[in-house]
């Protein structure tokens, strides 16, 4: 260490007036921004209690915090640029919990850095590296704040002007003292300059979104993990989110951490489609719910604060939750909502009626009869699964009883009677429950669920094979409430295995592959579908792939509602398809495919064709 | 008003239907049961006319310990509370016997309108809604999409042929078979369940209610309609298949 590396200047000694001056000033900020807080912690601590919440295994909960909140990790990957920036900041902060910790110890005598010393000169060096960079990251943001202003930022707040300023001026009030001589008069009046931006900025955190600053470390530290999980019911008087009394802690800890990036409505199909919902808002609604009823109230929370209309807009694609970078669970809290407004009867609609009656009285979503099925099977000759075969092949509703459903079953038997894979259908199949249960019917998923499970283990099904990605995820996670599903995987994954023992396809097609939401977000699978497409041309990507793809329009039971309001979501995806080019779309998952057929049939001439991975793969062999 | 709705459990929509070895009825081993169609929408409309009016509904149901799930159901969509009459040999009987069952139950309550679908989905017969109504000397009307209470009674809107419809008025204690369609269905919620464990089921047997309902009509044998496929296929050009088609409407079919 040489004397090349500047030295902060710090007052030497602090009179008895200028100690009580501190204290005077100190109060009334400190005291600011505890009763600000309090009420909200308050409110988040007298919340419910999360059914089924462990802490353990804890292993998990670490990573996602190193991941997400030490490494920055979500924010700069969804928005390098902003992000980057936000994370400069961010480790900013972080470098100066000592610095500023030190910088109030010093005026009772007590500061533990000494600028002179090796570690003290080190280690204030080592923070203004970072508050060079915090000093411009934050020019930068304050530009897009208030100069380029991306819609999804919402408004502009006279806040965020103010807080982008005070953490200005506290880096360089930091870094001034490094030009000034030590022990003189400037070297005090930026420590008082420093002190005041330092205490100016604390009661505004609490009431703005900059909770999220003390906040959002909890809420991903304590999020439930795995991706969109539904939580169980408490007890018999639990029926989802009916009113304050039912949100729970975790509820209520991510309605408070919200910072407003707005990246849920970014990427939300509803709200790029012109209707109501807003995944934001309805985070914003629980917060302004909890601040102006609290969280034992009997007010419903689907009035004042949220629609009942916008919770049903959503196809429960994930995009909103997946983005969030405050790990915030949107899908569990939409759900929620719904249940609170199915298991209670608040909600009417003529066909999510319907379809619920076809369900309590029927074995399927379409409301068709199980005959139906029995003559696909015996049609194309699939053999009854009696335990001897490898695969059970659930149909699911789709695979069952669509027209093109039943074309990717029979071009996914195809390929498996090619490689040998031994499979066999069961003699009845009810629906898994997947539309009942995204839209929060709860007395009749646990129906279908138990029957499904009972059916299942009757006939002594070790694992499963399907062509929905809606059966696998319904299969494998929700049913779990009731018991424990064999091993599910999807068509997609199995297909990947075996390309090396398929032939590929003599006509080279150019394939555009569609991401379905509970294949890609829900399941993480990317790869594999488009292993196999490729055995029938070249792959070309759309502007929105893999984690951030979007929604064909069908999930969440939406595609048993009928209308939509403003544009359709399916044909704005299938626009976006067909504008890459591509000669054919690929989809693996029959309820995309049934969107975007009826998008391109109305588009009429010159759309792509339509196919399933389990068709291209079926593409090169002998007929 | 106080609103008795008669139902009857039967084999699901979905459901394997087998002819029984005796041949006088069905298999009844791995059925699923579900509530008779137009009795589910008697059962509506009576939850329409409470929540327009106030009153009470009670459910009524005759058959074996099974038909339990169908009466928890109609007390989960919103029915007060419930009466099962234990009855395990319900194919045996008549729609006689049925009604005499009904009936001894209906009468000590004094209900001011008794509902029930215009016929069941198994043995679809017609006739147990009326002969109730006669062994209670109540007037009643049949094939009813609609009721609305006025202050002389009931006026209801009633099913004829070929898109017609009748309304009618008469007065109230009445029996009026439902018939389907004339209302939507609401769907079953978790909370109905839970709060219907809490409501009075109460069960009742033949010797409690004190009537002889022993059959006068007996099924002697049931038996599956052949399959006749007749589809045929007339070959040629529009014009020739046109000119062939009205030909054979016209000799074969009769109907031009």
């Amino acid at each position: 260490m040489g004397n090349i590396l500047p030295i902060l200047a710090e007052p030497q000694s602090f009179s008895a007036t200028e100690r009580l001056l501190f204290l005077a000033l100190a109060a009334a900020p400190v005291y600011g921004f505890c009763r600000r807080l309090w009420p909200i912690v308050s409110k988040i601590l007298h919340s419910k209690k999360d059914p089924g919440f462990h802490l353990f295994p804890i292993g998990r909960r670490v990573r996602d915090f190193v991941w997400e909140v030490m490494f920055q990790a979500k924010v700069i990957r969804e928005r390098p640029l902003a992000g980057f920036a936000h994370a400069l900041v961010f480790w900013a902060f972080c470098a100066f919990a000592l610095v500023t910790l030190n910088h109030c110890a010093t005026i009772f005598g007590l500061g533990f850095l000494n600028p002179l010393g090796r570690v003290g000169r080190f280690y204030f060096d080592f923070a203004a590296v970072f508050a060079v960079a915090c000093a411009a990251a934050i020019c930068g943001l304050f530009v897009r704040r208030f100069v380029v202003q991306p819609k999804w930022l919402g408004p502009v707040s006279w806040e965020s002007g103010l807080i982008a300023l005070l953490i200005f001026a506290l880096m360089a009030t930091y870094l001034a003292a490094f030009f000034v001589p030590e022990a003189s008069a400037a070297a005090r009046a930026l420590w008082w300059a420093h002190t005041i931006t330092l205490l100016a900025f604390l009661p505004v955190i609490p009431h703005t979104k900059h909770l999220h600053l003390l906040l959002s470390p909890f809420t991903i530290f304590l999020s439930r993990g795995g991706f969109a999980e539904i939580p169980p019911l408490a007890d018999d008087e639990d029926f989802g989110l009916v009113a304050g009394k039912d949100l729970t802690q975790l509820v209520s800890l991510q309605a408070y951490s919200c910072v407003e990036c707005g990246r849920c409505m970014e990427h939300c199909p509803a709200n790029n489609t012109g209707k109501l919902l807003n995944p934001k808002e309805i985070v914003l609604g629980l917060r302004g719910y909890l601040n102006e009823y609290g969280p034992a109230s009997e007010e419903p929370l689907l009035g004042k604060y949220s629609a009942q209309e916008a919770v049903f807009e959503c196809t429960t694609c994930g995009a909103c939750e997946f983005q969030c970078p405050v790990g915030i669970e949107h899908v569990p809290i939409i759900v929620g909502l719904r249940r609170g407004a199915v298991n209670t009867g608040a909600w009417e609609d003529d066909q999510g009626a319907k379809l619920f009656l076809a369900l309590e009285r029927g074995s399927n979503s379409l409301g068709m009869s199980a005959a139906e099925r029995d003559k696909f099977v015996e049609k194309n000759a699939l053999p009854i699964f009696d335990g001897t075969q490898e695969y059970c092949l659930w149909l699911g509703c789709m695979g069952a009883y669509d027209p093109r459903g039943r074309e990717i079953v029979v071009a996914l038997v195809k390929v498996m009677r090619h490689l040998g894979a031994s499979f066999g259908v069961l003699r009845k199949e009810k629906c898994t429950g997947d539309p009942v249960r995204r839209l929060g019917n709860d007395l009749l998923f646990q129906q279908l669920a138990e029957s499904g499970l009972d059916a299942l283990a009757q006939n002594r099904v070790k694992k499963i094979i399907t062509i929905c990605p809606h059966c696998v995820r319904t299969i494998q996670e929700d049913w779990k409430a009731y018991g424990t599903p064999p091993e599910v995987e999807h068509h997609s994954e199995f297909l990947a295995r075996y390309t090396g023992q398929l032939p590929p396809a003599q006509d080279k097609e150019k394939i555009v592959f569609h991401d379905p939401c509970y294949l890609g977000r829900y399941r993480g699978v990317y790869e594999e579908p488009r292993r196999v497409a490729a055995l029938a041309g070249e792959l070309v990507e759309a502007p929105r792939s893999h984690e951030r793809s979007f929604c064909c329009g069908a999930g969440g039971g939406l595609v048993f509602l009928g209308e939509e309001k403003g544009q359709r979501v399916s044909h704005v995806r299938a626009e976006e398809l067909a504008a890459t080019g591509a000669s054919v779309v690929g989809t693996a998952c029959p309820f995309c495919n049934t969107m975007f057929q009826d998008a391109f049939a109305s588009k009429g001439e010159g759309a792509p064709e339509l196919m399933d991975i389990a068709q291209l793969a079926a593409r090169g062999l002998p007929e | 008003m106080k609103i008795i709705v008669a139902i009857k459990q039967v084999p699901d929509r979905d459901a394997p239907v087998r002819i029984a070895p005796s041949a006088n009825w069905i298999d009844e081993r791995d059925l699923q049961w579900a509530m008779n169609e137009p009795d589910a929408y008697a059962l509506e409309e009576a939850l329409l006319l409470k929540e327009k009016a106030g009153g009470e509904v009670i459910v009524l149901s005759a058959g074996p310990e099974r038909a339990g799930s169908t009466i928890r159901e109609a007390l989960a969509k919103g029915a007060d509370r419930a009466i099962h009459i234990i009855c395990d040999d319900l194919a045996a009987r008549d729609a006689l016997g049925v009604a005499r069952l009904l009936a001894a139950a209906i009468k000590p309550e004094n209900p001011d309108l008794v509902l029930t679908g215009l016929q069941s989905e198994d043995v679809g017969s017609g006739q147990t809604g009326v002969i109730v109504a006669e062994l209670l000397g109540l007037p009643h009307a049949t094939m009813i999409l609609q009721v609305e209470a006025i202050d002389s009674g009931l006026k209801v809107k009633r099913e004829l042929e070929e898109g017609w419809f009748q309304s009618i008025e008469l007065p109230t204690p009445a029996v009026l078979t439902m018939q389907s369609g004339g209302n939507k269905l609401r769907y079953a919620t978790l909370m109905g369940i839970k709060r219907a464990k809490t409501k009075e089921l109460r069960t009742v047997n033949e010797a409690e209610l004190g009537v002889d309902s022993g059959p006068v009509v007996t099924l002697e044998q049931i038996s599956a309609p052949t399959k006749q496929k007749s589809t045929q296929i007339l070959p040629g050009s529009a014009k020739v298949a046109a000119a062939a088609l009205v030909e054979k409407l016209k000799t074969e079919a009769r109907v031009l």
